[in-house]
């Protein structure tokens, strides 16, 4: 049996964990609640390290396969035979999908861990796992479909378990008394559905011009359109085929925004941190917000084909570019305003849409690899970091506890919030697995050598050197910000002082917790060596592109689902390629950066704040507000008056003075309504009324006159029998004669 | 040897008996005389069975006879009693009065 066929177990060993916990989940909780617990959380660990299996299983018969390509077709799906349009239920198992699902079930399967240890207790513990099954259900088949249609169907999917996921403690009313949880989880949503509805556009524009949905005709058509200078039909109108995929990539890119969390939506991300901290380490740091990326990667021929023709959007720049320069954007100005945020996840978030930038801005470039690269590692140490502050706020908050309930003065309620970094500190001592295992990804997020971090930006950075020098300016500073505000977080957290009751009785989480930040902190160590330049570019000297040998590099794997590279070999695409190398000056620069920004952070927070209500030390500088306010008030007094007023007038005179009043109320409901009254009062009282209730007139008029007859007078009936017998009489007497 | 009446006058006085009997019952309000016009038209069958039987020779007219005489007796009880239940619900045996079964 060939081992690609297992492949759809990756989307059906999920979809069983879900069922089962949907099914029977909560009544074993609720009939026993130790055993409960342990059943249903590891029913859906298991499913998901079984899906991870599965893709390790998948990755070798890639490899043996020689990376190229393998289709599982499942079943059919949509087949309309008048429009030629068929969509079958396909998986593409390629490089690049196999990568997303490695990344996908393997971290997936550690977050799901760690959530057996953090959901303990909470209430809803059969609903959290069937949500985050259903997540891992749904990202699957978002990176493993064969089709823009498939991906979409996921790409909602894991948008609903986000909404679901987000608003998981819904009924939580914070300091205000409002359900602040509910309402991230409908902001996500939102901003999502505005990302959705470009993708949407997109699709059909694909379809208009292709004919067909699927990945690979979609690229061959493409090319060959391109070569042959083809034009695009749109009723009387022709365009060529550039302008056409511009619009296509504008509005894949309007989605990324919505999906990874790129300026200007990215503002839902933020808020999402209200869910469980599980959530936020899987779908808001590791998995769902890279699916933008993934979609920029995929769609590579149709970026680099428009960056080829020249095509410009309003004459001014070309989508790939504006790609770019939204994703640097994004990677600098997150970095800003993670500078000034006090709650550890908040800080991560940021964090995470400033990292996302920059495998934005590596996409836009060109440097799929380098984006690629970029979203493994960062999966490993955001996933840690992640869960590493789960395991802080797990700490404080028993910190906290123990002091209510101890006798030592310190219990009254001061406002204590668990993951206020300032009313942590100290906490080196306290919680070393956490510590350690923190510092780790720090150092790999603020891209210390050698951890997995430097690696990965560095190959964006040196890309962007070669290519784009505004583009790299501004991704160097943003590197230097991470650094700083990574500095920042490590001295609030775990130096100094404690500066709570709660920091000072705050200790280590339990095991199931620290193992797999353990795990996680080792692959953030070995992760750069995924694509190490030194080994890889070696061994690909020595057994050529496709090296099946011992090391295998993410670059020589990638290549062969990244159809622009092989074009650009060809050829067909001049891309702006950049093959994995390093550059002393610019390692030793984003090196400097990085130890720079730390100690910047040191110099700035060391022994600060002194107790949890110190103002904050950059509060003073000017920088504060010059970074946060641009920002802030370009998004209140721009982005959402106007979003407003478009929506106003969408909703007024388009949907209520054209759509609604004019064509449902004149057109459709008074030509429906007079039709109804002719039905109603001609034909039904008229027609058919008469037609039966005359028939019952007739036979009563009849029976009046017969009734006539029946006199109840015996005399009468008695001279009816004479008579007639008279009658008879006659008759035979006649019929004798 | 008595005189042999000829048959015509025996079918005369029947006939004349059954028109009595018929107009009888048209034309009477009284159940009582109603139900005696009855009797009076199966009589004069009778006498015409009979007349006919003499005449001819046979017992068969006279046979009949015996079976109308039984069934009128029977009609005769179930005929009163009808009588008797009416007049005591209506206290009248007046056959006009009786019309509750007009249609």
């Amino acid at each position: 049996m060939n081992t690609f066929s297992l492949a759809p177990l990756i989307i059906y060993l999920p979809l069983a964990g879900l069922l089962f916990n949907a099914l029977f989940g909560w009544r074993i909780v609720d009939a026993d609640r130790e055993v409960g617990e342990r059943v249903t959380g590891w029913v859906a660990t298991l499913m998901v390290v079984g899906a991870f299996i599965v893709s390790v299983t998948l990755f070798l018969s890639l490899v043996s396969n020689g990376f190229s390509a393998w289709f599982v077709p499942m079943f059919k799906w949509i087949v309309i035979p008048s429009a030629n349009f068929e969509v079958n239920w396909t998986l593409q198992i390629d490089t690049l999908s196999v990568t997303m699902m490695l990344v996908v079930s393997g971290v997936g399967s550690l977050i799901h861990i760690y959530a057996l240890g953090y959901m303990k207790g909470d209430m809803d513990y059969s609903r959290f796992f069937v949500y985050f099954n259903l997540f891992i259900f749904f990202m699957l088949i978002l990176v493993s479909g064969s089709s823009y249609l498939m991906m979409f169907v996921g790409w909602e999917g894991v948008g609903l378990c986000s909404y679901l996921l987000i608003s998981f403690w819904w009924y939580r009313l914070d300091k205000e008394g409002k359900t602040a949880n509910a309402t991230a989880g409908r902001k996500a949503m939102v901003m999502n559905r505005i990302g959705d509805f470009g993708v949407l556009i997109a699709m059909f524009l694909l379809f208009w011009t292709f004919g067909t949905l699927d990945y690979k005709p979609i690229f061959d058509g493409a090319v060959k359109m391109f070569e042959a200078n083809q034009m695009v039909q749109f009723g009387g109108m022709s365009l060529p085929l550039p302008t056409v995929l511009t619009a296509v990539t504008l509005l894949f890119l309007l989605g990324v925004t919505g999906k990874s969390a790129q300026i200007p939506l990215y503002t839902w991300l933020p808020d999402a941190m209200a869910g469980p901290t599980p959530v936020s380490a899987l779908i808001h740091a590791a998995t769902m917000v890279t699916a933008g990326v993934y979609l920029l990667v995929r769609s590579d021929v149709l970026y680099e084909i428009v960056r080829q023709s020249g095509a410009l959007l309003l004459g001014l720049i070309s989508t790939p570019d504006l790609v770019a320069w939204v994703g640097a954007l994004t990677a600098f100005f997150a970095g800003l305003i993670a500078f000034s945020q006090n709650d550890i996840k908040k800080v991560l978030a940021y964090s995470t849409v400033s990292q996302l930038g920059f495998m934005v801005a590596a996409a836009g470039m060109g440097a799929y690899v380098a984006a690629m690269f970029h979203l493994i590692t960062h999966a490993f140490f955001k996933a840690l970091l992640f869960l590493g502050s789960g395991s802080v706020i797990h700490g404080m908050e028993h910190g906290h506890h123990e002091i209510s309930h101890g006798h030592d003065g310190h219990g009254e309620d001061d406002g204590f919030d668990p993951q206020d970094m300032r009313y942590m500190g100290g906490l080196r001592h306290k919680m070393r697995v956490t510590y350690v295992t923190y510092l780790i990804g720090a150092l790999a997020l603020a891209g210390i050598f050698p951890l997995a971090g430097f690696w990965s930006k560095d190959e964006i950075l040196l890309h962007a050197q070669t290519h784009q020098t505004p583009i790299f300016i501004i991704l160097a500073l943003a590197a230097m910000g991470t650094a700083f505000y990574v500095g920042r977080q490590l001295i609030m957290v775990f130096f100094g002082q404690p500066r709570h009751a709660a920091a000072e009785h705050a200790h280590e989480s339990p095991a199931l917790m620290t193992r797999p930040l353990v795990v996680l902190a080792g692959l953030t160590v070995l992760g750069g060596l995924l694509n190490v330049p030194y080994l890889s570019a070696a061994a690909a000297e020595r057994a050529g592109m496709h090296a099946k040998g011992f090391w295998l590099a993410l670059e020589q794997w990638v290549a062969p689902s990244i159809p622009a590279l092989e074009l650009a070999e060809e050829g067909v695409l001049h891309l702006p390629h950049t093959p994995i190398s390093v550059s002393y000056a610019v390692a030793g620069l984003s090196m400097l950066l990085a130890v720079g920004g730390l100690a910047l952070a040191y110099l700035i927070y060391r022994g600060r704040p002194k107790t949890y209500d110190e103002p904050d030390r950059l509060s003073r500088t000017p920088i504060w507000w010059w970074s946060i306010l641009p920002l802030n008030s370009l998004h209140m007094k721009i982005l959402v008056p106007g979003f407003n007023r478009m929506a106003a007038w969408l909703a007024f005179k388009f949907d209520g003075e054209f759509w609604s009043d004019f064509l449902h109320d004149r057109v459709l409901r008074d030509t429906f309504v007079s039709f109804a009254d002719f039905s109603s009062d001609v034909l039904d009282s008229q027609g058919v009324d008469g037609l039966v209730n005359g028939s019952a007139t007739v036979v009563r008029r009849l029976s009046g006159l017969l009734r006539l007859t029946q006199t109840g007078y015996v005399r009468t009936y008695a001279l009816a029998v004479f008579l007639g017998a008279v009658g008879l009489l006659v008759y035979f007497l006649l019929a004798a004669g | 040897m008595p005189s042999v009446v000829d048959i015509n006058w025996y079918i005369a006085l029947s006939g004349i008996l059954f028109v009595i009997g018929v107009l009888g019952v048209l034309l009477r309000r009284n159940a009582i005389i109603v139900f005696m016009s009855i009797e009076l038209m199966l009589n004069s069958a009778n006498l015409l069975f009979v007349a006919f039987a003499r005449h001819l020779g046979s017992l068969h007219g006279q046979v009949l006879v015996f079976f109308v005489i039984t069934v009128a007796a029977a009609e005769v009880a179930v005929g009163l009693a009808l009588i008797v239940a009416i007049f005591r619900t209506k206290k009248s045996i007046n056959i006009d009065e009786i019309n509750i079964l007009k249609g």
